[in-house]
């Protein structure tokens, strides 16, 4: 398995009276090239999770292990880990600190060493990954763009690694529809033409949901349910009791077919939908 | 990068002392520090210090908290210690290395002085362990205001100081969430020398500082909504009240000063 977590257990301030469990016993693991979501209300230890696969929390028990290797050990392991899985916090456009979209995105690549020429490669590279021309953006200043435009750069900015694997942490966190459209969008393309790996973590799935293969709950820092998206999704009782609820369209699509009607119930995009609803409409004028 | 404890942050607990008004254990803390500072008998001191250790087992708060707090001014006891008993002669010769003596007088002030410094760490310790920062703030607001009559600010001096102490753990919490974030991206801010290190720090308090200052920005934004004015008064949700108790403690502490200052200790 590419990515696999096993009994991962994390107890933030052990030995404080402010300790608690924010992750316990967590087992999952995900394939290569795969997306997974990660959902759960708020608190429910997303975040924190996220943090392990890459190394930089450390569980309290239990292992993560990438790739069949187990994650942790020297600052240098960790560092090549870290080039290979992607992290993309939460608002990350917060972690700007340079003057020029250029430095923005260089700095990754530029913390691994690399000379100017590689460098120069990486920005541009990553930049026309994210769908921002070059020529454009790498002299503006970082501070002055959209926001739909700075957490493209921020996305840049991670991809500018070259990693195999992407997490991200509510990655359309204070975008507007188009910026979020925009961003799904994108994130089908690293997975569907370059074959990029992505763990999504959010409780605004909506969208999101279109692109997923495996769904993963947590729960009060637990995995309540693992499996594929259209096994999770068709438990509309279990996931109102976890604090969350199927995306509208799929509701819909649930009480048609609960109302007897011959349709489809794992749809996910409105596209679908409609094509769905369509062949309901042909279908009934072919009987009556 | 483990999230730890700070130095003398508030411990919350439901002892006697965690309970005493904060005005009061303000005042019984300046008391007892002038009867530290005043007693000059051996015995005496000794009495406080366990006295202080007493206290200290009455707020119920586990002993490596004080151990915690104790570390860092370690080398300065243990210099101190070191000075006097090197340097002060006087009374019987106890040791004699060469030239160097190490005598009575020098071992009696070299303890006398470490105690002093000892009670001194714990009495502070307990009074930051037992109390929040937002109740010391009001507080020592409260022993501030006479000073508006003279035209300082001091209803505003204590807003300032609490909303200082209340972002805190929040700008604490952000650069531990930004040092992350930059890590994943392969910085390093633990390893080479001391410049290469500093400027290592800019990604790290750039960001730390445009959202100090615009949390800064939405603080004023929303108090102003909710009708906070410069000079305007300001009531309490949570009053604090003076107890038979906190009497009690202010009593009991007046008494060790007269009963010090009348018999000379």
């Amino acid at each position: 398995m590419f990515i696999q977590t096993d009994k991962l257990t994390h107890i933030y301030m052990q030995g404080t009276p402010f300790a608690a469990e924010a992750l316990s016993d967590i087992s999952f693991s995900l394939a290569k090239g795969r997306v997974a979501l990660l959902l759960g209300p708020s608190g429910s230890g997303k975040s924190t999770l996220i943090q392990h696969l890459n190394g930089l929390l450390k569980p309290t028990s239990g292992q993560v292990y990438f790739n069949g290797n187990p994650v942790g050990g020297s600052k240098a392991e960790l560092l090549k880990l870290r080039r290979r899985i992607g992290l993309v916090f939460q608002m990350p456009e917060e972690q700007f600190f340079s003057e020029s979209v250029y430095d923005e995105v260089a700095f990754a690549p530029r913390n691994l060493g690399l000379a100017d020429r590689e460098l120069d490669h990486r920005v541009e590279r990553a930049l026309a990954r994210v769908g921002l021309e070059p020529a454009l953006f790498t002299k503006r200043h970082p501070f002055h763009l959209s926001s739909g435009q700075k957490r493209l750069v921020a996305l840049a900015a991670v991809l500018s690694l070259e990693p195999e694997v992407l997490i991200l942490d509510e990655p359309t966190a204070g975008l507007d529809p188009a910026g979020r459209r925009r961003l799904y969008t994108l994130l089908d393309d690293l997975n569907k033409k370059e074959g990029l790996t992505l763990l999504i973590a959010t409780h605004h799935f909506d969208e999101a949901v279109a692109l997923a293969e495996q769904v993963l709950v947590l729960y009060k820092g637990k995995l309540a349910m693992d499996g594929s998206r259209n096994k999770i999704f068709s438990n509309r009782e279990e996931l109102v009791k976890l604090g969350l609820a199927l995306p509208p369209i799929t509701e819909i699509m649930h009480d048609l077919a609960d109302s007897g009607l011959p349709v489809n119930r794992d749809i996910y995009t409105l596209e679908e939908a409609r094509t769905e609803i369509n062949n309901l409409k042909g279908s009934g004028k072919n009987e009556s | 990068m483990s999230p730890s404890i700070t130095l003398g942050q508030y411990l919350p607990g439901n002892s006697l002392v965690h309970h005493l008004s904060p005005r009061i254990k303000i005042a019984v803390l300046i008391i007892l520090l002038i009867l530290l500072f005043s007693l000059q008998n051996f015995i005496a001191l000794a009495v406080m210090f366990a006295l202080v250790l007493m206290l200290l087992a009455a707020s119920r708060i586990p002993l490596r908290y004080f151990i915690k707090g104790l570390r860092p001014i370690l080398l300065i006891i243990l210099f101190a210690l070191v000075i006097y008993i090197f340097f002060t002669k006087g009374g019987v010769v106890l040791l004699r290395i060469g030239s160097f003596t190490i005598e009575s007088e020098g071992l009696r002030q070299g303890l006398f002085v470490i105690t002093r410094l000892l009670v001194l760490i714990i009495l502070s310790l307990l009074v930051t362990l037992t109390t929040t920062p937002l109740s010391l703030t009001h507080g020592m607001g409260y022993y501030l205001k006479p000073l508006s009559k003279v035209g300082l600010p001091t209803e505003e001096i204590a807003m300032v100081m609490a909303i200082a102490l209340r972002f805190i753990p929040t700008l604490m919490e952000e650069s531990q969430r930004l040092m992350r974030a930059q890590v994943s991206r392969g910085a390093d801010f633990e390893t080479g020398s001391i410049f290469r290190r500093a400027k290592n720090l800019v990604p790290l308090i750039v960001p730390l500082f445009i959202s100090a200052f615009r949390r800064a920005d939405d603080l004023a934004l929303a108090m102003e909504a909710r009708g906070y004015r410069l000079g305007a008064k300001r009531t309490r949700l949570h009053e604090d009240v003076i107890a038979t108790r906190d009497w009690a403690a202010l009593l009991f502490v007046l008494a060790l000063l007269a009963v010090s200052f009348y018999f000379k200790l």
